[in-house]
């Protein structure tokens, strides 16, 4: 075989391959290796990015909303949503294990889970908010059978502890957690706090990459509220007028109010009826669920269900005007005391009807009152009274009184829905519209700022920014902002607001707010009835009633109106009026006023046969007698009282019913009396919780002292045991300055 | 060293064993210690997740890497001159081979590979490459000065060719067709064919293209393709997803890359990333320097075969350097090329990196005859 040589010319087109591959193509290659890894590089790294990360959100708690004493009114509880990876299943036994499984721990449907587990995911959704013991159930069968590809996810849900209590004040979240109503709402963004988030790795199947590639952004909670309003008192607010929306077949809902005067704080804000926040899409309403049901067509009736939904929802204290009717005689007058254009002193006589720019206007009560004084204009609640003080004030006064006291403009509370007054433009508002409005009627406000309007009269003539929270809180219990009272304006003087609480006094006293006498209390008040503006039925009436305690020294306001109720008497006053009494009946003493008796004065009443009454009864019995219950036991009905049926005791006594077999251990020591004064003796002995009753005669504005008690100081005896005492009038001391 | 002339007037060689040359051997191993390592780092997510044993690949591809440097070592004692001879029989078997595979059962729609028991299997076509090398080198050697003729320096190369390229498409087989085909066409410009053929021949295959092109269908097709590989992101689901998702691992590795072991891409988002793609893992990986530092060593090595060849003793030892050596380096460009996208999407592996234990033992045997071409240049040094 030969071996020629290699030639020249292969020697030179070698060198050209060298260049050619190892020169220009290894360039070439570096060169674009470049341009990906150094020019493109951020773009590339930004998309390669976007597909290995996997972002799994860390749900931030909602934060607590508490009512003033520290009373959890909503929070929020762990609760878990249930998964499933569908490509993660191995079999089709798995996959019928799984649906069955969870079909019968979930209460779904088992071809609900077949269906989801055909997919071709990572990530189903099969149960959202299951609860602890749920969640145990779905870990055990997971467990126990080996089974990868369900999975549990902790989210929260929003607890309401006391149910329907201030739903529509509260509101509710919705299904991400998401503030959806009332404060929830509102103040969403403080109470939802943010998010936070961990980054991981994924490869292209979407599970976890093995290497630990993971950054956590922590979540933020949400921070929690501490609201103006006290449980108790929302409790006694919603019980009463439960009560009366039922026994008033009240048709267009109720609504009430507590306000402090002083400081424009919302004690209590009731709507009736409402909803449980638990549950807020629930129709609470049998008749109009029943309404819903009877309508066939599927789209008509969503929509119905929606529209029933926020009806159920609303917030009628904030949400709609009404014409406030004679209640607004307080701003009328007010306005005029002020002004001076109308004098206490001032005569006037009502016939029934009253002449104003060519309308006759009648008095409500057609006879006529004949002649009154100021005061008695206002015990009387007399329209043509008030239609001559608006003429007498004018129209411009008139406007601007009733701008000076918010009524033009929302009130600015920290709740959404807030609707504002609707009232006479200054054009159109002529001697007619004067006169109604002089009465309150043809316009209209919201139940929020009447009783702010009126608060302002009565608190020293100071119109306070009403509010709702008054502490935002984080989660280490620093206040991170607190709301303060705040004055919008000084709307009439000091005098004059002090003028108008007397005179709200006697209205109570003795006026046309009889029904809100409370004994032992100071109330001021004044009525409403007023017929609805465009109502085709005259007969429909809203009532109102807006009280305030203790008359010489306001402290809270309250405010009851009923939309529609079922009249037996066409006026307010006896409806609306002992609400209120029945309220305040609850709230004063709660707030620790004790009921300022005057012992001079005959004041005892009987103590009725309770026995074998039921418990419920009993209690209103005796509320309106003016006497309190101290309920024993856990019984419906009364077996045993003490002070026993026929005893005379003050008001403010205490009954004790006791309603099982159940016997109070506790005894009681009398406490010592002897030489004390009547008012001493008596609150001593109240607050031992016994009754009294005293015997001797004492005339008016006299000095007395107890010359003689029964039982004997330190005996033990039961509570409710009447303690008889004997009063004496005490002569002249030395040093004794009274006349 | 004293040079004898024969009667043909051709010189006549010392015989015997020199040294190897060590350049070109340590650019070797240096490769292949690479392509392991890289190779086990590319291909243990997805041995880990498809096999549940992330050693499953590397651990196949050290046996025939092993295998390979037995049959390197051989080969470089085993002197080529004997190829000479053995270039038919090598020939023969390469065609029986080629034709054998076509009735072996379908592997993703082909006919490519040849099962050897259980164990693994093996291509004939790197029996075909390694078969034309020897074939040509051969051809050019015997016909010398008459190369620049058509009927000596193209028309036998061209059957040969064809009878090769004509067996592989029927598999079909197109990426390593135009990789023997433009081996030989390179050993055919170094075995000195006239450069007016060349000229000819891309003339030739112009025409041919715009033949092919008017093929009903033809056109979309290859409009499709040049689509997806001017912009692979219009379609990141379809025909762009194993581009984008080698660009993205490239891009990911920037400069210094991640760190060897760090790769994201190799996390199934890279189909297969042990085989044709194991380039893109080297580039997130090992990044910019790290790439570059491979593309030279494939660059040096390249070099350092075709000074074998220039240094050879004799026309047949240059023309097997020449062959083998572009081999290496057209199918390491080629591949680099596919990768980064510089080209659209063939199917060439990457020498030393790619998983394929035969053809890793094939490449280290070959480079054992590349060496034994250096052994005899060394010997006439001396």
């Amino acid at each position: 075989m030969a071996f020629p040589s290699t030639t020249v010319q292969m020697k030179k087109r070698i060198v050209a391959l060298i260049l050619a591959i190892s020169v220009l193509g290894s360039s070439v290659i570096i060169g674009r290796l470049f341009q990906l890894q150094v020019v493109q590089a951020e773009d590339l790294q930004k998309r390669a990015a976007r597909q290995q990360m996997r972002v799994t959100s860390l749900s931030a708690q909602r934060g607590t909303i508490y009512d003033r004493n520290g009373e959890i009114l909503a929070m929020s509880g762990t609760v878990w949503t249930v998964y499933l990876s569908p490509v993660d299943i191995d079999s089709e036994e798995e996959r019928l294990l799984i649906a069955k499984g969870l079909s019968e721990i979930l209460d779904v449907s088992e071809e609900f889970v077949l269906e989801k587990s055909q997919r071709n995911t990572y990530y189903e959704i099969i149960k959202k908010k299951i609860e602890r013991p749920l969640a145990d159930e779905v870990t055990e069968f997971v467990t126990e059978n080996g089974i990868t590809c369900v999975g549990l996810e902790e989210d929260y849900k929003r607890y309401y502890p006391y149910g329907t209590l201030a739903s529509t004040v509260l509101g509710f979240t919705g299904s991400e957690n998401q503030g959806a109503y009332g404060i929830e709402a509102y103040y969403d963004s403080v109470l939802s706090g943010t998010n936070g988030q961990i980054v991981s790795a994924k490869n292209a199947w979407g599970t976890d990459m093995p290497f630990k590639y993971e950054k956590m952004y922590e979540a933020q909670n949400g921070n929690d509220l501490v609201l103006t309003i006290d449980v108790n008192i929302q409790r006694f607010v919603d019980k009463h007028l439960e009560q009366a929306v039922i026994e008033h077949e009240v048709q267009n809902k109720a609504c009430a109010i507590v306000m402090d005067v002083k400081t424009g704080e919302i004690l209590a804000m009731s709507t009736k009826p409402d909803f449980d926040p638990n549950s807020p899409n629930t129709i609470y309403d049998e008749n109009v669920q029943a309404q819903l049901d009877a309508i066939t067509d599927e789209d008509a009736r969503q929509e119905a269900l929606l529209e029933a939904q926020y009806e159920q929802w609303r917030n009628k204290a904030i949400s709609d005007p009404y014409e406030p009717g004679s209640v607004f005689k307080i701003i009328t007058a007010s306005a005029v005391l002020e002004e001076k254009v109308v004098g206490l002193n001032n005569s006037f006589t009502c016939t029934g009807s009253y002449e104003s720019g060519g309308v006759v206007y009648h008095c409500w009560k057609l006879a006529g009152h004949g002649t009154q004084n100021f005061a008695q204009t206002l015990q009387n609640s007399c329209n043509p009274a008030f239609i001559s003080y608006g003429q007498a004030l004018g129209k411009e006064k008139f406007r601007e009184y009733f701008q000076a006291f918010g009524l033009t403009q929302t009130t600015g509370i920290d709740l959404p829905g807030e609707a504002g007054s609707i009232y006479h433009a200054e054009e159109d508002f002529g001697v007619t519209e004067l006169s109604s409005s002089s009465f309150g009627q043809t316009f209209k406000v919201t139940a929020l700022q009447l009783i702010t309007a009126v608060s302002a009269a009565v608190n020293g003539g100071e119109l306070m920014q009403p509010y709702i929270v008054k502490q935002v809180v984080d989660e280490e219990k620093n206040v991170v902002s607190e709301t303060t009272p705040a004055v919008k304006r000084q709307v009439i003087s000091n005098e004059t607001s002090a003028t108008m609480a007397s005179l709200c006094e006697s209205v109570v006293s003795e006026g046309s707010g009889r029904n809100a006498q409370l004994p032992g209390f100071r109330i001021g008040g004044k009525t409403g009835t007023s017929e609805k503006l465009g109502a085709n039925d005259s007969d429909w009436k809203i009532l109102s009633f807006v009280g305030f305690a203790p008359a010489d020294d306001p402290q809270i306001a309250v405010l009851v109106m009923l939309d529609e109720p079922k009249l037996d008497d066409p006026y307010g006053s006896t409806i609306a009026a002992p609400i209120v009494k029945n309220m305040l009946a609850d709230i004063l003493p709660y707030l620790g006023m004790e009921p300022q008796l005057d012992v001079d004065e005959d004041t005892s009443v009987e103590v009725p046969y309770l026995t074998d009454v039921m418990l419920e009864e009993a209690q209103s019995q005796l509320i309106d007698l003016g006497l309190k219950a101290r309920i024993v036991g856990d019984g419906d009905s009364v077996l045993k009282q003490v002070p026993q049926y026929g005893y005379e005791i003050p008001y403010g006594g205490t009954v004790i019913l006791y309603t099982d077999e159940t016997e109070l251990e506790e005894n009681v020591s009398v406490p010592n009396v002897l030489g004390k004064t009547g008012k001493q003796a008596n609150a001593a002995i109240l607050n031992a919780g016994l009754n009294i009753k005293i015997e001797g005669e004492f005339p008016d504005n006299v000095q007395t002292q107890v010359v003689s008690q029964s039982p004997l100081p330190d005996e033990k005896v039961q509570p409710g045991t009447v303690v008889t005492v004997t009063v004496q009038q005490v002569e002249d001391t030395a040093d004794g300055a009274s006349p | 060293m004293a040079q004898k002339q024969n009667a043909q007037g051709e010189k006549t060689r010392p015989s015997g064993r020199g040294n190897v040359d060590v350049t070109f051997l340590v650019l070797v191993l240096l490769l292949l210690t690479f392509g392991l390592i890289m190779l086990f780092s590319a291909s243990y997510a997805y041995a880990y997740y498809h096999d549940n044993d992330s050693f499953y690949y590397i651990k196949k591809q050290m046996i025939f890497a092993v295998a390979g440097i037995v049959a390197m070592i051989v080969a470089s004692n085993f002197d080529y001159r004997y190829w000479q001879k053995l270039a038919l029989p090598v020939m023969g078997v390469a065609v029986v081979l080629l034709i054998v595979v076509l009735f072996m059962p379908e592997i993703a729609n082909v006919n490519r590979w040849i099962p050897i028991g259980n164990l693994t299997t093996f291509q004939p076509s790197e029996i075909a490459k390694f078969a034309v090398v020897v074939m040509f080198a051969k051809m050019v050697t015997m016909y010398g000065e008459k190369m620049k003729t058509f009927r000596y320096g193209i028309a036998p190369f061209l059957i040969v060719l064809g009878v090769i390229s004509g067996l592989m498409m029927l598999e079909p087989h197109l990426s390593g067709t135009i990789l023997i085909a433009t081996i030989g066409i390179v050993m055919m410009f170094v075995g000195g064919v006239d450069l007016k053929w060349f000229v000819l021949g891309v003339g030739v295959l112009a025409a041919g293209i715009v033949v092919v092109v008017m093929i009903p269908g033809v056109i979309q097709y290859a409009q499709a393709r040049l689509e997806y590989w001017l912009d692979p992101f219009a379609d990141p689901q379809g025909l762009g997803f194993q581009t984008i998702q080698s660009l993205l691992a490239i891009g990911s590795g920037g400069v210094m890359g991640l760190g060897l072991g760090n790769s994201r891409q190799k996390y199934l988002y890279i189909p297969e990333p042990q085989n044709d793609f194991v380039f893109s893992v080297v580039c997130e990986e090992l990044g910019l320097v790290g790439a570059s530092i491979i593309v030279i060593l494939f660059a040096l090595l390249v070099w350092r075969g075709y000074v074998i060849a220039i240094r050879a003793q004799d026309k047949f030892g240059t023309m097997l350097a020449v062959g083998l050596t572009t081999q290496v380096g057209l199918q390491a460009l080629l591949n680099i090329a596919v990768v980064t996208n510089t080209i659209p999407n063939t199917g060439i592996s990457l020498p030393f990196f790619s998983y394929g234990g035969t053809a890793l033992m094939m490449l280290l045997a070959q480079m054992g005859v590349i060496l034994s071409v250096s052994r005899r240049a060394a010997l006439e040094k001396q």
